[in-house]
């Protein structure tokens, strides 16, 4: 009988192993792919403070391009981001970042009103503002996204940035399904140390 | 050992590891890793490269490990979906007149039908929840099922077991009451188990002992449940070991077993609850679960046995 309880518990935990080797290689297998590193850029925050690549070094971050007196799809975007910033509230690892197109009107004064107008009290959420010819090189070639005609034509979506500094996907900022993707994507860069 | 029995007990040890790895899917989230069925990516055997993949199907649905991890699941099944017919087979051979050890294997036969349809279920409502419980319930009483039918042709090969032993003719009922708090009890485990998931997509702070706390009502039952599942099992170990005469040694170690599992049981969900939900602990949390019905199962036809004998 003690033989048989031995056999059984080895058994057992063969079956374990193998699990665990299963589970693991299924967790490892959903990759998002590195598209490329965010270049270097020195913009100034709400709070005057210089914001540059850097700042993407050990966070996960959710980007998007927007300006405080856009009435197209910004709201959407501003309020999905919220959603984000809220949901988020406890994983410190992960920030949010919006830089405004349409510098001239968007002074850092602005930008800080336009923030705690929308309940951001604290530094997981930066605005960010420069001049209007770095915002369009860093969106157009750093971001490869659309820049010919800010600040109306600015682009609507999310960019995901990995803690290496990395872009790693691309998301309709208005749209809830993309947001689903975006939330798992978010969640397994959290998990995945 | 005639050749049901040999086979009685291959297809029930085989199911037992197909419940295991049905889990295993299940833990994995490899659910939707075939998208269609039965084929899965609409070939027989599961691409090994992306360029296998026929035209009409989205690439970004493709994920080989998970893909594979439902394919041996369903293999796997079919495996022993013929090992249950050979089964019946036999069993109308051997038993052709006796209806208590051929009737079950037919009722397993004709659940593990439903099972396969419920598998092309699964996928077509993109694994709709009671659809998943339903899966694993059926899977558990077909286990049962055979369990006793093997235990029963055991005893027609050897009908001086349990003569010896004499247990309390009034326990019928604490078995079944027994049976039916322990496959409640796993529907409760697989709504937790489900609403920690459907939290998490709305929720996506990481931490999921948060989530648990958040899920109340449910946590609270499967508790409660469990002490009166636990209270039940000491009751009757107390019954068939202690007040019984000569109680047999497979009723004596079965009963011992059951209350060591339920022991396990309580560890591994204490561990889930206050650690973390490790995806292997849950894994062995459910398959815990069915050996304990499988165990209850032996212990009442044991019992039944014995009062034939008595009468």
């Amino acid at each position: 009988m003690n033989k048989n309880i031995i056999y059984g518990l080895i058994c057992i935990s063969l079956l374990g192993l193998g699990a665990s080797w299963v589970i693991k290689k299924a967790n490892s297998s959903y990759t998002i792919s590195v598209i490329k590193d965010v270049p270097p850029f020195l913009f100034k925050t709400q709070d005057g403070k210089l914001f540059s690549e850097k700042e993407f070094r050990n966070k996960i971050t959710v980007l998007d391009f927007m300006f405080t007196s856009c009435p197209g799809p910004c709201p959407i975007m501003t309020n999905n981001m919220i959603h984000l910033y809220q949901d988020y509230e406890k994983v410190d690892e992960v920030q949010f970042v919006s830089i405004t197109v349409d510098p001239n009107i968007d002074s850092e004064e602005i930008l800080k009103q336009y923030a705690n107008a929308h309940g951001v009290n604290d530094s997981r959420w930066q605005f960010l503002t420069s001049d209007l010819e770095a915002i369009k090189d860093l969106k157009k070639n750093g971001f490869m996204l659309y820049a010919d005609e800010l600040p109306r034509g600015h682009a609507v979506k999310f960019v995901l940035i990995d803690r290496d500094g990395r872009i790693r996907k691309y998301y309709d900022g208005t749209d809830k399904a993309s947001m689903a993707v975006l939330r798992k994507d978010l969640n397994h860069l959290v998990k995945e140390i | 050992m005639n050749l049901f029995r040999t086979f009685s007990f291959v297809t029930t040890a085989m199911t037992y590891l197909l419940i295991f790895v049905g889990g295993l899917v299940r833990v994995a989230g490899a659910g939707m890793g075939c998208p269609d069925w039965p084929k899965c990516f609409d070939r027989w055997i599961p691409p090994t490269s992306l360029d296998q993949l026929p035209d009409h199907i989205d690439p970004a649905k493709f994920n080989i490990v998970l893909a594979w991890i439902e394919y041996s699941n369903r293999l796997f099944g079919a495996l022993v979906g013929l090992l249950i017919t050979i089964t019946t087979i036999l069993a109308f051979k051997y038993y052709r007149d006796i209806p208590k050890i051929n009737r079950p294997v037919l009722a397993a036969l004709f659940l593990t039908l439903i099972e396969g349809w419920l598998g092309s279920v699964l996928v077509d409502t993109v694994l709709n929840p009671i659809t998943i419980t339903l899966h694993l319930l059926l899977a558990l009483i077909i286990v049962m099922l055979l369990v006793y039918a093997a235990q029963e042709a055991f005893y027609l090969e050897n009908p001086k077991s349990e003569m010896q032993s004499e247990y309390s003719p009034k326990l019928k009922w604490m078995f079944g009451i027994l049976s039916i708090a322990l496959l409640f009890e796993v529907i409760l485990g697989t709504e937790i188990r489900g609403g920690l998931e459907m939290m998490r997509e709305d929720n996506p702070i990481v931490d999921s002992q948060f989530l648990l706390q958040m899920l109340g009502p449910f946590k609270y039952m499967h508790t409660i449940l469990g002490l009166l599942i636990t209270g039940i099992s000491g009751f009757l170990w107390f019954h068939l070991v202690k007040k019984s005469k000569n109680p047999s040694s497979l009723m004596s170690q079965t009963s011992t077993a059951i209350l060591g599992l339920i022991f396990a049981q309580i560890v591994m969900g204490e561990v889930l609850v206050f650690f973390d939900v490790i995806p292997l602990v849950q894994l062995f949390h459910m398959w815990v679960a069915s050996w304990i019905l499988g165990l209850v199962t032996i212990q009442f036809t044991a019992w039944n046995k014995s009062q034939l004998s008595y009468e």
